[in-house]
């Protein structure tokens, strides 16, 4: 299955180390083929290097793509950790 | 594996100015308001005939050059038809003049470029090499090109895609690579264009330049660690390894007589696919490849000399039996 949503980088710093981090995390767990698509570009998600490639800042949109078996877990578990800021502080206190 | 996709950021003037300015010796002189103008085709025109007012197949979206010709042949023209031939080919879609050779722009022109927020450029070059340097930046900047999933070495002189599922062992590899002395070009993500010459090129993003992500260690700078002469910016690719886990049932390659190649861009590239497992020095493999390419290239196939040999050392027992 093959799912496709928009949405916003919460984060004050942008997609740094940290978040890209919890992203590896997250998908580990995962089986499905994930993308981030930025500006264009269209990165694998389960690479550090690409997430920190695309130099995403605060209220960046990105879609993410997840294709395979488990893609609806998949999904669900990413745009909960983009909605919970993976952990980080979102709004500038 | 992984996705490629076409990346398509639009040319601006401001970015061939600041790319090419010094180069082409380029002055801007008028309309600077338009320098955020994109450019859509990969093409340079000397106005000539149109500028004589015959504008028939006239394509309004490339950048215009004058030279000595239509410098010389606006200068004998009246003020009112030279305002308005020049309206007429300078569109909204032209996005941006030079004129070449030292010349001075008549002054219908800068208020034509000013009044229309068409940047207006001159240059010393003459105009036939400043035509040449453009088309060649223009269709250099325009050449198709994708970005994959992926690490990019290079290993005695030969551009190496290591290419693979996650955690398979790319990184782990290449940085076998870098210790044996080669290249890192990028990790993890490859932009590759299309050249002249059906050549595809490699470069990493600058962010991740030099970078490498290595499990359990974490986030290394390959140009600090193993210096300078390790990485490189840019490399031809030649040859793709795709890296897969050893499985039992897959049949892989144990002649090495037919050559598969993988589709990038429409150019056909040399492809390999390693099995890797426990105990399969994967840097010294991928070295094996490299220079197996290498002999190819020198026009010795060992497997198939080695055929040859076979076939040659049959056919002369069936000769000696029959005697």
């Amino acid at each position: 299955m093959k799912l496709s949503q928009k949405v916003k980088v919460k984060n004050i710093l942008g997609l740094h180390a940290r978040p890209a981090t919890a992203i590896a995390r997250l998908l580990q767990k995962t089986r499905s083929q994930v993308f981030f698509t930025y500006r264009g570009e269209t990165v694998n998600a389960r690479s550090i290097m690409s997430i920190l490639m695309l130099a995403a800042g605060k209220n960046a949109s990105i879609v993410i793509t997840v294709d395979g078996e488990d893609a609806t877990q998949t999904m669900q578990s990413l745009v909960e950790g983009f909605e919970q800021a993976f952990g980080e502080a979102a709004h500038e206190s | 594996m992984g996705k490629n996709t076409t990346v398509l950021q639009p040319l601006l003037v401001e970015n061939l100015f600041q790319s090419q300015g010094v180069f082409l010796k380029l002055e801007l002189i008028a309309g600077e308001n338009g320098l955020q103008r994109k450019i859509k085709r990969p093409e340079a025109h000397r106005p000539g005939l149109s500028l004589c007012g015959f504008l028939k197949e006239f394509e309004p979206a490339r950048a215009l050059v004058f030279g000595n010709v239509e410098l010389h042949y606006l200068k004998d023209l009246s003020s009112p038809l030279r305002a308005e031939r020049l309206a007429a080919i300078l569109t909204e879609e032209v996005p941006f003049v030079v004129v070449a050779g030292k010349y001075r722009p008549p002054t219908e022109l800068i208020s034509l470029c000013k009044e229309k927020n068409i940047p207006l450029f001159i240059t010393p070059l003459p105009t036939m090499e400043l035509l040449g340097e453009l088309s060649t930046h223009l269709l250099d900047a325009f050449a198709p090109s994708i970005t994959c999933h992926g690490t990019f070495i290079e290993a005695f002189g030969v551009g190496l895609l290591i290419q693979g599922h996650s955690s398979i062992g790319k990184s782990e590899a290449a940085l076998g690579m870098i210790d044996r002395g080669h290249r890192l070009i990028s990790d993890d993500i490859v932009r590759l264009r299309r050249r002249k010459g059906n050549i595809l090129e490699g470069s990493g993003p600058e962010l991740t330049r030099h970078m490498m992500e290595i499990r359990g260690i974490g986030i290394i700078n390959v140009a600090h660690l193993y210096g300078a002469v390790c990485v490189r910016d840019t490399k031809s690719l030649d040859v793709i390894v795709t890296l897969e886990a050893w499985s039992d049932e897959a049949f892989y390659d144990r002649m090495g007589l037919d050559e598969r190649t993988l589709e990038l861009l429409g150019v056909q590239v040399p492809h390999h696919v390693l099995p890797v497992k426990p105990g399969r020095d994967v840097a010294l493999l991928l070295e094996t490849i490299v220079l197996n390419f290498r002999l190819k290239l020198m026009g010795y196939h060992s497997a198939k000399e080695f055929n040859a040999k076979l076939l040659e050392t049959i056919s002369e027992k069936v000769r000696k039996k029959r005697r």
